[in-house]
Protein backbone atom coordinates (compact mmCIF):
# COMPACT_ATOMS: atom_id res chain seq x y z
CA UNK A 1 0.00 0.00 0.00
CA UNK A 2 3.30 1.90 -0.33
CA UNK A 3 2.08 4.98 -3.31
CA UNK A 4 5.42 5.23 -4.63
CA UNK A 5 6.97 8.49 -6.53
CA UNK A 6 4.82 9.66 -9.63
CA UNK A 7 1.48 9.30 -8.25
CA UNK A 8 0.54 12.22 -6.56
CA UNK A 9 1.34 15.49 -7.80
CA UNK A 10 3.71 17.48 -6.39
CA UNK A 11 1.91 20.03 -5.27
CA UNK A 12 -0.60 17.58 -3.31
CA UNK A 13 2.09 15.60 -2.44
CA UNK A 14 3.63 18.64 -0.66
CA UNK A 15 0.44 19.23 1.09
CA UNK A 16 0.45 15.79 2.69
CA UNK A 17 3.97 16.01 3.47
CA UNK A 18 2.73 19.47 5.75
CA UNK A 19 0.70 17.64 7.33
CA UNK A 20 2.59 14.60 8.07
CA UNK A 21 5.02 16.73 9.35
CA UNK A 22 2.63 18.27 12.23
CA UNK A 23 1.69 15.06 13.28
CA UNK A 24 5.73 13.79 13.31
CA UNK A 25 6.08 16.74 15.61
CA UNK A 26 3.32 15.94 17.81
CA UNK A 27 4.68 12.41 18.15
CA UNK A 28 8.59 13.43 19.15
CA UNK A 29 6.75 15.70 21.47
CA UNK A 30 4.62 13.00 22.81
CA UNK A 31 8.42 10.52 23.14
CA UNK A 32 9.79 13.22 25.09
CA UNK A 33 6.81 13.92 27.83
CA UNK A 34 4.77 10.39 27.56
CA UNK A 35 7.90 8.14 27.62
CA UNK A 36 8.75 7.83 31.67
CA UNK A 37 12.55 8.87 31.40
CA UNK A 38 12.89 9.77 28.26
CA UNK A 39 13.04 6.56 26.50
CA UNK A 40 13.56 7.26 23.25
CA UNK A 41 15.98 4.45 22.32
CA UNK A 42 13.43 1.93 23.38
CA UNK A 43 10.65 2.99 20.59
CA UNK A 44 13.64 3.39 18.20
CA UNK A 45 15.08 -0.35 18.58
CA UNK A 46 11.16 -1.47 18.53
CA UNK A 47 10.82 0.58 15.22
CA UNK A 48 13.64 -1.74 13.96
CA UNK A 49 10.98 -4.57 15.64
CA UNK A 50 8.59 -3.01 13.63
CA UNK A 51 10.50 -3.37 10.17
CA UNK A 52 11.19 -6.87 10.51
CA UNK A 53 7.34 -7.39 11.38
CA UNK A 54 6.27 -6.06 8.36
CA UNK A 55 8.69 -8.32 6.88
CA UNK A 56 7.02 -11.20 7.68
CA UNK A 57 5.41 -13.28 5.21
CA UNK A 58 1.98 -14.00 5.63
CA UNK A 59 -0.13 -16.56 3.96
CA UNK A 60 -2.96 -15.87 2.10
CA UNK A 61 -6.07 -18.31 1.65
CA UNK A 62 -6.04 -17.95 -2.08
CA UNK A 63 -2.29 -18.53 -1.66
CA UNK A 64 0.04 -15.64 -2.09
CA UNK A 65 2.21 -13.98 0.73
CA UNK A 66 0.81 -10.57 2.20
CA UNK A 67 2.44 -8.65 5.05
CA UNK A 68 1.16 -6.85 8.03
CA UNK A 69 1.30 -2.51 8.65
CA UNK A 70 1.57 -3.26 12.74
CA UNK A 71 0.44 0.44 13.35
CA UNK A 72 -2.62 -0.88 15.11
CA UNK A 73 -0.37 -3.30 17.46
CA UNK A 74 2.24 -0.85 18.04
CA UNK A 75 -0.20 1.49 19.04
CA UNK A 76 -2.45 -0.91 21.09
CA UNK A 77 0.55 -2.28 22.55
CA UNK A 78 2.46 1.34 24.03
CA UNK A 79 -1.20 2.84 24.90
CA UNK A 80 -0.64 5.92 22.31
CA UNK A 81 -1.64 6.23 18.85
CA UNK A 82 1.89 8.45 18.55
CA UNK A 83 3.81 5.61 19.22
CA UNK A 84 2.43 4.47 16.14
CA UNK A 85 3.14 7.41 13.79
CA UNK A 86 6.83 8.02 15.69
CA UNK A 87 7.79 4.07 14.74
CA UNK A 88 5.88 3.57 11.20
CA UNK A 89 7.84 7.42 10.52
CA UNK A 90 10.80 5.93 11.11
CA UNK A 91 9.66 2.35 9.35
CA UNK A 92 9.15 4.57 6.32
CA UNK A 93 11.93 6.73 6.09
CA UNK A 94 14.09 3.55 5.95
CA UNK A 95 11.57 1.67 3.27
CA UNK A 96 11.63 4.81 1.12
CA UNK A 97 15.30 6.11 1.42
CA UNK A 98 16.97 2.28 1.63
CA UNK A 99 14.90 -0.28 -0.08
CA UNK A 100 12.94 2.36 -2.95
CA UNK A 101 9.49 0.95 -1.61
CA UNK A 102 7.10 3.81 -1.08
CA UNK A 103 8.36 6.76 -2.63
CA UNK A 104 9.85 10.55 -1.52
CA UNK A 105 7.54 12.74 -2.89
CA UNK A 106 4.92 10.57 -1.52
CA UNK A 107 6.47 9.94 1.79
CA UNK A 108 4.14 12.33 3.29
CA UNK A 109 1.04 10.82 2.14
CA UNK A 110 2.35 6.94 3.14
CA UNK A 111 3.31 8.43 6.69
CA UNK A 112 0.43 9.91 6.64
CA UNK A 113 -1.66 6.70 5.42
CA UNK A 114 -0.16 3.98 7.33
CA UNK A 115 1.14 5.87 10.18
CA UNK A 116 -1.11 8.79 11.17
CA UNK A 117 -4.26 7.57 9.76
CA UNK A 118 -3.29 3.51 10.56
CA UNK A 119 -2.10 4.64 14.36
CA UNK A 120 -5.17 6.56 14.92
CA UNK A 121 -7.91 4.20 13.49
CA UNK A 122 -6.17 1.61 15.63
CA UNK A 123 -5.66 2.59 18.35
CA UNK A 124 -9.65 4.71 18.54
CA UNK A 125 -10.89 1.01 17.32
CA UNK A 126 -9.40 -0.42 20.20
CA UNK A 127 -10.64 1.82 23.01
CA UNK A 128 -14.22 1.87 21.25
CA UNK A 129 -14.34 -1.92 20.78
CA UNK A 130 -12.90 -2.92 24.45
CA UNK A 131 -16.17 -2.03 26.13
CA UNK A 132 -17.95 -3.98 23.79
CA UNK A 133 -16.44 -7.00 24.20
CA UNK A 134 -14.74 -6.43 27.92
CA UNK A 135 -11.87 -8.56 26.27
CA UNK A 136 -8.87 -7.32 24.81
CA UNK A 137 -8.15 -9.99 21.85
CA UNK A 138 -11.66 -9.00 20.10
CA UNK A 139 -11.12 -5.34 20.21
CA UNK A 140 -7.25 -5.82 19.13
CA UNK A 141 -8.80 -7.75 16.07
CA UNK A 142 -11.18 -5.34 15.20
CA UNK A 143 -8.51 -2.70 15.39
CA UNK A 144 -6.16 -4.39 13.67
CA UNK A 145 -9.03 -5.10 11.22
CA UNK A 146 -10.45 -1.66 10.76
CA UNK A 147 -6.90 0.11 10.71
CA UNK A 148 -5.84 -1.68 7.29
CA UNK A 149 -9.48 -1.00 5.67
CA UNK A 150 -9.55 2.47 6.36
CA UNK A 151 -6.30 3.30 5.15
CA UNK A 152 -7.19 1.34 1.95
CA UNK A 153 -9.89 3.26 1.46
CA UNK A 154 -8.33 6.63 2.33
CA UNK A 155 -5.56 5.21 -0.29
CA UNK A 156 -8.16 4.96 -2.88
CA UNK A 157 -9.36 8.39 -2.55
CA UNK A 158 -6.34 10.11 -2.43
CA UNK A 159 -4.98 8.70 -5.41
CA UNK A 160 -8.46 9.93 -7.32
CA UNK A 161 -7.55 12.95 -5.84
CA UNK A 162 -4.35 12.87 -8.16
CA UNK A 163 -5.68 11.61 -10.82
CA UNK A 164 -4.14 8.80 -11.02
CA UNK A 165 -6.75 5.88 -10.13
CA UNK A 166 -10.66 6.34 -10.78
CA UNK A 167 -13.04 6.39 -7.49
CA UNK A 168 -15.30 4.00 -7.84
CA UNK A 169 -12.38 1.29 -8.93
CA UNK A 170 -10.41 2.43 -6.63
CA UNK A 171 -12.66 1.91 -3.22
CA UNK A 172 -14.17 -1.18 -4.40
CA UNK A 173 -10.87 -2.74 -5.30
CA UNK A 174 -8.83 -1.71 -2.50
CA UNK A 175 -11.80 -1.99 -0.03
CA UNK A 176 -12.64 -5.48 -0.88
CA UNK A 177 -8.67 -6.60 -1.40
CA UNK A 178 -8.20 -5.11 2.16
CA UNK A 179 -11.77 -6.03 3.81
CA UNK A 180 -9.85 -9.67 3.31
CA UNK A 181 -6.51 -8.83 4.40
CA UNK A 182 -7.58 -7.06 7.42
CA UNK A 183 -8.94 -10.15 8.92
CA UNK A 184 -5.63 -11.14 8.48
CA UNK A 185 -4.28 -8.65 10.28
CA UNK A 186 -6.72 -8.64 12.68
CA UNK A 187 -6.25 -11.69 13.56
CA UNK A 188 -2.59 -11.60 13.83
CA UNK A 189 -2.58 -8.90 16.05
CA UNK A 190 -5.11 -10.23 18.72
CA UNK A 191 -2.80 -13.52 18.77
CA UNK A 192 0.46 -11.61 19.32
CA UNK A 193 -1.46 -8.88 21.57
CA UNK A 194 -2.67 -12.18 23.19
CA UNK A 195 1.21 -13.44 23.31
CA UNK A 196 2.52 -10.04 24.53
CA UNK A 197 0.18 -10.16 27.62
CA UNK A 198 0.70 -13.43 28.47
CA UNK A 199 4.88 -13.46 28.46
CA UNK A 200 5.22 -9.86 29.34
CA UNK A 201 1.87 -8.50 30.98
CA UNK A 202 4.07 -5.92 32.27
CA UNK A 203 4.56 -3.82 28.93
CA UNK A 204 1.25 -3.86 28.25
CA UNK A 205 -1.02 -0.64 28.98
CA UNK A 206 -4.10 -2.17 30.28
CA UNK A 207 -7.00 -0.26 27.73
CA UNK A 208 -8.88 1.07 31.06
CA UNK A 209 -6.02 2.60 32.16
CA UNK A 210 -4.76 3.70 28.35
CA UNK A 211 -4.03 7.92 28.45
CA UNK A 212 -5.37 10.15 25.95
CA UNK A 213 -3.09 11.61 23.52
CA UNK A 214 -0.95 14.51 24.50
CA UNK B 1 12.65 -7.19 2.34
CA UNK B 2 14.77 -7.12 5.31
CA UNK B 3 17.03 -9.91 3.99
CA UNK B 4 18.05 -7.34 1.01
CA UNK B 5 19.82 -5.32 3.85
CA UNK B 6 22.74 -7.39 4.02
CA UNK B 7 22.99 -7.37 0.71
CA UNK B 8 22.64 -3.56 -0.45
CA UNK B 9 25.18 -2.85 2.16
CA UNK B 10 27.48 -5.40 1.05
CA UNK B 11 27.59 -3.61 -2.59
CA UNK B 12 27.28 -0.43 -0.43
CA UNK B 13 31.06 -0.90 0.81
CA UNK B 14 32.39 -1.69 -2.34
CA UNK B 15 34.80 1.14 -3.54
CA UNK B 16 34.58 3.14 -6.67
CA UNK B 17 34.57 6.80 -7.86
CA UNK B 18 30.73 7.21 -7.66
CA UNK B 19 31.06 5.16 -3.83
CA UNK B 20 33.46 7.83 -2.82
CA UNK B 21 31.77 10.88 -3.30
CA UNK B 22 30.26 12.56 -0.12
CA UNK B 23 27.23 10.82 0.66
CA UNK B 24 25.70 14.81 0.76
CA UNK B 25 26.46 15.18 -2.74
CA UNK B 26 24.25 11.73 -3.70
CA UNK B 27 21.37 12.61 -1.61
CA UNK B 28 20.99 16.11 -3.20
CA UNK B 29 21.53 14.59 -6.40
CA UNK B 30 19.19 11.93 -5.44
CA UNK B 31 16.84 13.92 -4.36
CA UNK B 32 16.36 16.56 -6.52
CA UNK B 33 16.21 14.05 -9.27
CA UNK B 34 12.98 12.66 -8.50
CA UNK B 35 11.90 15.94 -7.34
CA UNK B 36 12.44 17.05 -10.80
CA UNK B 37 11.15 14.27 -12.23
CA UNK B 38 7.86 14.39 -10.39
CA UNK B 39 7.38 17.75 -11.14
CA UNK B 40 7.18 17.49 -14.59
CA UNK B 41 3.56 17.72 -15.32
CA UNK B 42 1.63 14.47 -16.88
CA UNK B 43 2.30 14.65 -20.52
CA UNK B 44 4.84 13.69 -23.44
CA UNK B 45 7.25 16.36 -22.11
CA UNK B 46 8.11 13.29 -19.86
CA UNK B 47 9.76 11.03 -22.09
CA UNK B 48 12.49 13.31 -22.99
CA UNK B 49 13.23 14.27 -19.60
CA UNK B 50 13.24 10.98 -18.03
CA UNK B 51 15.14 9.40 -21.14
CA UNK B 52 17.86 12.03 -20.38
CA UNK B 53 17.51 11.68 -16.73
CA UNK B 54 18.11 7.58 -17.03
CA UNK B 55 20.77 8.01 -19.00
CA UNK B 56 22.22 9.86 -16.35
CA UNK B 57 21.83 7.47 -13.74
CA UNK B 58 23.23 4.45 -16.11
CA UNK B 59 26.29 6.73 -16.32
CA UNK B 60 26.83 6.77 -12.91
CA UNK B 61 25.90 2.86 -12.47
CA UNK B 62 28.38 2.20 -15.03
CA UNK B 63 30.73 4.11 -12.91
CA UNK B 64 29.76 3.05 -9.60
CA UNK B 65 30.97 -0.57 -10.99
CA UNK B 66 28.35 -2.40 -10.18
CA UNK B 67 26.82 -4.93 -12.10
CA UNK B 68 23.15 -4.36 -14.15
CA UNK B 69 22.38 -7.33 -12.73
CA UNK B 70 22.23 -5.65 -9.09
CA UNK B 71 20.08 -3.15 -10.64
CA UNK B 72 17.36 -5.49 -12.57
CA UNK B 73 17.11 -7.67 -8.82
CA UNK B 74 16.67 -4.32 -7.02
CA UNK B 75 13.95 -3.38 -9.29
CA UNK B 76 12.22 -6.89 -9.31
CA UNK B 77 11.68 -6.08 -5.50
CA UNK B 78 10.13 -2.66 -5.87
CA UNK B 79 8.58 -3.02 -8.76
CA UNK B 80 4.83 -4.74 -8.22
CA UNK B 81 2.78 -2.49 -6.15
CA UNK B 82 3.54 0.46 -8.87
CA UNK B 83 3.06 -1.77 -12.10
CA UNK B 84 -0.05 -2.48 -10.59
CA UNK B 85 -1.67 0.54 -10.33
CA UNK B 86 0.30 1.44 -14.05
CA UNK B 87 -1.22 -1.79 -15.65
CA UNK B 88 -4.85 -0.79 -14.33
CA UNK B 89 -4.31 2.74 -16.17
CA UNK B 90 -5.46 1.24 -19.76
CA UNK B 91 -8.32 0.12 -18.97
CA UNK B 92 -9.80 3.27 -17.47
CA UNK B 93 -9.93 7.51 -18.23
CA UNK B 94 -8.07 9.64 -16.15
CA UNK B 95 -8.48 13.55 -15.84
CA UNK B 96 -6.22 14.70 -17.45
CA UNK B 97 -7.07 13.87 -21.19
CA UNK B 98 -10.14 16.04 -22.87
CA UNK B 99 -11.28 12.92 -24.86
CA UNK B 100 -10.18 8.87 -24.86
CA UNK B 101 -10.78 7.13 -28.10
CA UNK B 102 -10.96 3.23 -27.94
CA UNK B 103 -8.57 1.13 -29.35
CA UNK B 104 -9.41 -2.02 -28.24
CA UNK B 105 -12.50 -4.05 -26.96
CA UNK B 106 -12.41 -6.63 -24.13
CA UNK B 107 -15.17 -9.16 -23.09
CA UNK B 108 -17.18 -7.90 -20.21
CA UNK B 109 -17.38 -4.43 -21.88
CA UNK B 110 -13.60 -3.42 -20.50
CA UNK B 111 -12.13 -0.76 -23.12
CA UNK B 112 -8.64 -0.04 -24.11
CA UNK B 113 -8.33 4.05 -24.52
CA UNK B 114 -5.24 5.59 -26.78
CA UNK B 115 -4.75 7.94 -23.96
CA UNK B 116 -4.69 5.87 -20.72
CA UNK B 117 -2.11 3.89 -22.35
CA UNK B 118 0.06 7.02 -23.11
CA UNK B 119 -0.50 8.05 -19.52
CA UNK B 120 0.37 4.80 -18.25
CA UNK B 121 3.55 5.02 -19.92
CA UNK B 122 4.31 8.17 -19.00
CA UNK B 123 3.86 7.04 -15.13
CA UNK B 124 5.63 4.14 -15.91
CA UNK B 125 8.63 6.31 -16.88
CA UNK B 126 8.23 8.77 -14.03
CA UNK B 127 8.27 5.49 -11.86
CA UNK B 128 11.27 3.90 -12.81
CA UNK B 129 13.59 6.60 -12.91
CA UNK B 130 12.29 7.82 -9.25
CA UNK B 131 13.35 3.99 -8.42
CA UNK B 132 16.60 4.24 -10.02
CA UNK B 133 17.98 6.97 -8.70
CA UNK B 134 17.08 5.53 -4.77
CA UNK B 135 18.85 2.38 -5.55
CA UNK B 136 21.51 4.05 -7.17
CA UNK B 137 21.63 5.89 -3.71
CA UNK B 138 21.51 3.53 -1.21
CA UNK B 139 23.74 0.97 -3.34
CA UNK B 140 26.43 3.35 -3.96
CA UNK B 141 26.42 4.72 -0.19
CA UNK B 142 27.10 3.14 3.14
CA UNK B 143 23.51 3.36 5.61
CA UNK B 144 26.13 5.07 8.19
CA UNK B 145 27.12 7.70 5.13
CA UNK B 146 23.73 8.32 4.59
CA UNK B 147 22.60 8.84 8.18
CA UNK B 148 26.18 11.21 8.94
CA UNK B 149 25.11 12.80 5.32
CA UNK B 150 21.66 13.75 6.30
CA UNK B 151 22.85 14.87 9.94
CA UNK B 152 25.13 17.36 8.03
CA UNK B 153 22.30 18.51 5.64
CA UNK B 154 20.52 19.56 8.83
CA UNK B 155 18.06 16.52 9.71
CA UNK B 156 17.34 17.42 13.22
CA UNK B 157 19.35 15.78 15.43
CA UNK B 158 16.66 13.61 17.17
CA UNK B 159 16.07 12.01 14.14
CA UNK B 160 19.56 11.22 13.24
CA UNK B 161 20.02 9.86 17.11
CA UNK B 162 16.90 7.57 16.14
CA UNK B 163 17.57 6.29 13.14
CA UNK B 164 21.13 5.85 13.50
CA UNK B 165 19.83 2.96 16.20
CA UNK B 166 16.91 1.94 14.37
CA UNK B 167 19.36 0.83 11.50
CA UNK B 168 22.12 -0.53 13.72
CA UNK B 169 19.44 -2.93 15.05
CA UNK B 170 18.08 -3.53 11.65
CA UNK B 171 21.16 -5.79 10.91
CA UNK B 172 20.27 -7.68 14.53
CA UNK B 173 16.68 -8.33 13.40
CA UNK B 174 17.33 -9.06 10.09
CA UNK B 175 19.76 -12.14 11.30
CA UNK B 176 16.75 -13.23 14.54
CA UNK B 177 14.47 -12.77 11.41
CA UNK B 178 16.44 -15.35 9.06
CA UNK B 179 17.10 -17.54 12.57
CA UNK B 180 13.15 -17.81 13.67
CA UNK B 181 12.58 -18.25 9.44
CA UNK B 182 15.00 -20.97 9.96
CA UNK B 183 14.02 -22.99 13.27
CA UNK B 184 10.63 -22.89 11.83
CA UNK B 185 12.38 -25.10 8.95
CA UNK B 186 13.91 -27.43 10.83
CA UNK B 187 10.37 -28.51 12.31
CA UNK B 188 9.02 -28.48 8.84
CA UNK B 189 6.69 -25.91 9.19
CA UNK B 190 6.58 -24.17 6.17
CA UNK B 191 3.16 -21.02 6.46
CA UNK B 192 2.81 -21.86 2.67
CA UNK B 193 1.94 -25.25 3.03
CA UNK B 194 -1.49 -26.08 1.90
CA UNK B 195 -1.70 -29.44 3.93
CA UNK B 196 -1.71 -27.48 7.71
CA UNK B 197 -5.00 -26.24 8.62
CA UNK B 198 -5.20 -22.13 7.95
CA UNK B 199 -5.70 -21.21 11.50
CA UNK B 200 -2.53 -23.10 12.52
CA UNK B 201 -0.31 -21.84 10.37
CA UNK B 202 -1.82 -17.96 11.06
CA UNK B 203 -1.38 -18.75 14.56
CA UNK B 204 2.45 -19.68 14.13
CA UNK B 205 2.98 -16.31 11.68
CA UNK B 206 1.29 -14.50 14.49
CA UNK B 207 3.10 -16.10 17.59
CA UNK B 208 6.16 -15.10 15.51
CA UNK B 209 5.24 -12.06 15.15
CA UNK B 210 4.47 -11.88 18.93
CA UNK B 211 7.94 -12.67 19.62
CA UNK B 212 9.79 -10.56 17.41
CA UNK B 213 7.84 -7.72 18.93
CA UNK B 214 8.87 -8.39 22.03
CA UNK B 215 12.05 -9.41 21.62
CA UNK B 216 12.85 -5.99 20.24
CA UNK B 217 11.20 -4.45 23.46
CA UNK B 218 13.28 -6.51 25.12
CA UNK B 219 16.36 -5.29 22.96
CA UNK B 220 15.12 -2.08 23.10
CA UNK B 221 14.98 -2.04 26.87
CA UNK B 222 18.46 -3.27 27.19
CA UNK B 223 19.66 -0.66 24.92
CA UNK B 224 18.30 1.87 26.96
CA UNK B 225 19.85 0.55 30.12
CA UNK B 226 23.04 0.36 28.53
CA UNK B 227 22.82 3.78 27.16
CA UNK B 228 22.12 5.46 30.43
CA UNK B 229 25.05 3.74 32.33
CA UNK B 230 27.04 5.40 29.95
CA UNK B 231 25.31 8.58 30.36
CA UNK B 232 22.85 8.87 27.97
CA UNK B 233 20.52 11.89 29.05
CA UNK B 234 18.54 14.52 27.04
CA UNK B 235 21.13 16.32 25.41
CA UNK B 236 22.50 13.09 23.84
CA UNK B 237 23.35 13.15 20.16
CA UNK B 238 24.73 11.54 17.37
CA UNK B 239 28.37 13.01 16.99
CA UNK B 240 28.62 13.87 13.44
CA UNK B 241 31.95 14.90 12.64
CA UNK B 242 32.72 18.15 10.25
CA UNK B 243 33.61 16.75 7.43
CA UNK B 244 34.33 19.60 3.96
CA UNK B 245 32.96 18.76 0.25
CA UNK B 246 36.03 17.87 -1.73
CA UNK B 247 36.70 19.68 -5.04
CA UNK B 248 35.22 16.59 -6.69
CA UNK B 249 32.00 16.50 -4.54
CA UNK B 250 31.66 19.65 -5.61
CA UNK B 251 31.97 18.88 -9.34
CA UNK B 252 30.10 15.94 -9.10
CA UNK B 253 27.02 17.64 -7.65
CA UNK B 254 27.19 21.11 -10.21
CA UNK B 255 27.47 18.67 -13.21
CA UNK B 256 24.63 16.50 -11.80
CA UNK B 257 22.59 19.17 -10.58
CA UNK B 258 22.64 21.40 -14.15
CA UNK B 259 21.64 18.21 -15.79
CA UNK B 260 18.73 17.63 -13.56
CA UNK B 261 17.42 21.64 -13.39
CA UNK B 262 18.24 22.68 -16.81
CA UNK B 263 16.80 19.12 -18.95
CA UNK B 264 13.48 19.84 -17.46
CA UNK B 265 13.25 23.20 -17.95
CA UNK B 266 14.49 23.20 -21.60
CA UNK B 267 12.37 20.46 -21.90
CA UNK B 268 9.08 22.02 -21.01
CA UNK B 269 9.94 25.64 -22.98
CA UNK B 270 10.53 23.86 -26.03
CA UNK B 271 13.95 24.67 -27.10
CA UNK B 272 15.17 20.86 -26.84
CA UNK B 273 13.57 18.05 -28.12
CA UNK B 274 15.82 14.81 -28.65
CA UNK B 275 13.43 12.39 -28.66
Amino acid sequence: MHIPDAFIPLPQAAVYWGIALIFIALSLRWARKEMTEDKIPLVAVLAAGIFAIQAVNIPIPWGTSGHMMGAALAAIVLGSPFAAVFILTLVLIVQGVLFGDGGLTTMGVNILNMGVIGGFVGFYGYKAAYPLFRNIYPAAFIAGWLSLFVVALVTAVEMALAGTFPLELGLLSMGLYHGVIGIIEGSITAAAVYLIHTARPDIMIEPSKVAVAP
Amino acid sequence: MIDDLFLIEKYAYLKSPVHSIDARAKIVLAFSAIIAMVAVPYSTVVYSVGAIFFLLFALLWALSGLSPTVYLKRLVVILPFGIFLIFFQIFVTNPYYESFTVIATLPFGIEVYAESVEFASILLVKFIVSVSFIILLSSTTRTQDLLEGAGRLGLPAEFTLVLGMMLRYLYVFGYMIRKMRQSLETRCFDPFDRHLPYRYRLEKVAYAVGTLFIRSYEQGERTYMAMLCRGYGRESHLYITKKPMRTGDWTFLACGMAVVIAVPILAWTGLFRPV
